[in-house]
């Protein structure tokens, strides 16, 4: 008779959790695929509960997960929004110069023009096709960086051979401005760099360092490993650049406001910086208007 | 997409007469993945905005919506749990727990909530922070910049929606504030973290991608690119 009970009594037991195991599996798959639904169905129908329960938990994931795919589109359209401003910036960038080169040409064909005429617009014609080569430079580069075609391999590496190569590729123009490059004397450092790019991004910098520069003055480069970090500053006694431009000088064609005496185009500073971000450093800038002008190139030091 | 916005925020302190309008009609937005800087002044308004948006002060008027959720709305235990899964903090005082080292610091919220811990992420904030050989050392062991790294690193650890960082710099050296920046800046590109800083020095905020001024509880000046 009790074991009868005992039977009886467990097989109730038993019933009853499979029935409630049952109703609760039931609901918590209910509720998984309600959140899945609201995934697909990219709505914000998810119910928003805040607590410390499980599904509490799995919504606030589904949340970062729809978050991470609105993300990746806002981010391909914004890339082509870029791709697109680039297009129409750069073709107006390059109308300029190349109507003048049209237009000097066709004064030259059409003759009737004295001796220093001509000689004044051939040599515009160089000036303006000059520029358009430099542009076309930095343009391929650019668009090589930006779109991935050129994969930046940074190694360990010592600075002083990046520092003195992009010292001697800008000590021609230097030199014809009597413009002395100083550095500071400091023990080689490695850092994490692919040493062309990196060559290439200070030689931006010293290139606009010697441009705002006036004849006979130095321009001074010094280098100081921080823990992290290794910094190399570039400091010239130019025209300088006044603080509220200091976010602006890094874009995309901007020209600063003091620069429109000297020729340029705005690509300099911003082949530069992205090449620094693509290394994984930064660059920072500090002017006092009329005295001096420092920018400062972030390196990661390598891993000891 | 839209992670913070703020609805004519105002917050004021004390009673009439000696009342304090710390903000004054505040309407920011921050689109997901963005890095904006707030720059102003001491006693501009910054950091009762940093508290608004945190959820750790409560508006006088005005709303503040993070990733859609409105925090009026929300119970404190709510806003608790809110604010542990989407805000990450980080102060100008780093405040580690002291009897927790450098690993055990960092996974903390993670813990706190419930979760099992994503191992492969945290090892990857540990090295990108340069954290790889103080993962086991005691917070009083470490210097001032290595605690901040620590405390970004617990700030990043969650992958919440916004980082809100409160003068990350203003208790360190110049040389050590820009490794900080640095790796502030590398942690908003590499893990598409949104961040808000802010400061009230005009050449950290360089490294952001947009500049909001602020003065006396008010937006004066708003750089896009």
């Amino acid at each position: 008779m009790a074991i009868m009970i005992i039977v009886v009594i467990a097989l109730i037991l038993y019933s009853l959790t499979a029935f409630f195991s049952y109703r609760y599996t039931k609901a918590a798959f209910n509720s998984i695929d309600k959140i899945l639904d609201c995934i697909l169905n990219e709505n914000a129908g998810l119910p928003q509960t805040i607590a410390d329960s499980r599904i509490s938990k799995l919504t606030h994931k589904a949340e970062k997960i729809m978050q991470r795919n609105a993300l990746d589109i806002s981010q391909t359209t914004q890339e082509k929004e870029k791709i697109q401003s680039f297009i129409s910036d750069m073709s107006h960038q390059m109308k300029t110069p190349l109507s003048g080169v049209a237009m000097y040409t066709d004064l030259l064909l059409d003759g009737n023009l004295t001796l220093p005429e001509q000689q004044e617009f051939i040599s515009r014609i160089k000036a303006g096709t000059e520029k358009l080569q430099w542009m076309m430079d930095s343009l391929i580069k650019m668009s090589r960086l930006e779109v991935g075609a050129i994969v930046l391999s940074p190694v360990p590496a010592g600075i002083k051979q990046t520092i003195s190569d992009s010292i001697s590729s800008v000590y021609g123009v230097a030199s014809r401005k009597n413009i002395t490059i100083q550095t500071a004397c400091f023990e080689d450092v490695f850092v994490i760099q692919d040493r062309k790019w990196t060559c290439e991004a200070m030689t931006n910098i010293l290139e606009n360092a010697v441009k705002y520069s006036q004849s006979n003055h130095s321009i001074d480069i010094a280098v100081e490993p921080l823990p992290l970090y290794t910094k190399i500053s570039i400091t010239d006694y130019g025209i300088g650049i006044p603080s509220d431009e200091w976010n602006l000088i890094f874009k995309r064609f901007y020209r600063g406001k003091n620069a429109k005496i000297v020729d340029g185009a705005g690509l300099g500073l911003y082949l530069a910086s992205l090449i620094l971000q693509k290394q994984g450093g930064y660059i920072l800038v500090d002017s006092k208007v009329g005295h001096h002008t420092t920018f400062s190139m972030f390196l990661q030091n390598c891993k000891k | 997409m839209q992670i913070l916005q703020t609805k004519e925020l105002e917050k004021q302190y004390g009673k009439e007469p000696n009342i304090v309008h710390a903000l004054n009609g505040v309407d920011v937005t921050v689109e997901q993945g963005e890095f904006v800087a707030v720059v102003g002044m001491s006693g501009s308004g910054k950091s009762t905005l940093l508290h608004m948006l945190g959820g750790l002060d409560q508006p006088t008027s005005g709303k503040v919506i993070v990733d859609g959720h409105n925090l009026a709305e929300m119970s404190d235990e709510q806003l608790t749990i809110f604010r542990r899964r989407n805000v990450g903090f980080v102060f100008q005082t780093y405040n580690l727990v002291p009897i927790l080292n450098v690993y055990e610091n960092i996974v903390l919220p993670i813990e706190l909530d419930g979760n099992t811990i994503d191992e492969s992420f945290v090892d990857e904030i540990i090295s990108t922070l340069g954290l790889e050989k103080k993962r086991d050392s005691m917070p009083n062991m470490l210097s001032g910049g290595q605690q901040q790294r620590v405390a970004i690193a617990r700030a990043l650890a969650t992958k919440p929606s916004i980082l809100l960082a409160d003068e990350p710099t203003g208790n360190l050296d110049s040389k050590t504030s820009q490794d900080v920046l640095g790796i502030l800046k590398m942690t908003s590109t590499k893990f598409h973290q949104t961040i808000m800083m802010i400061t009230h020095n005009e050449q950290i905020a360089q490294l952001a991608d947009r500049v909001i001024h602020i003065e006396d509880g008010k937006i004066m000046r708003e750089g896009r690119d």
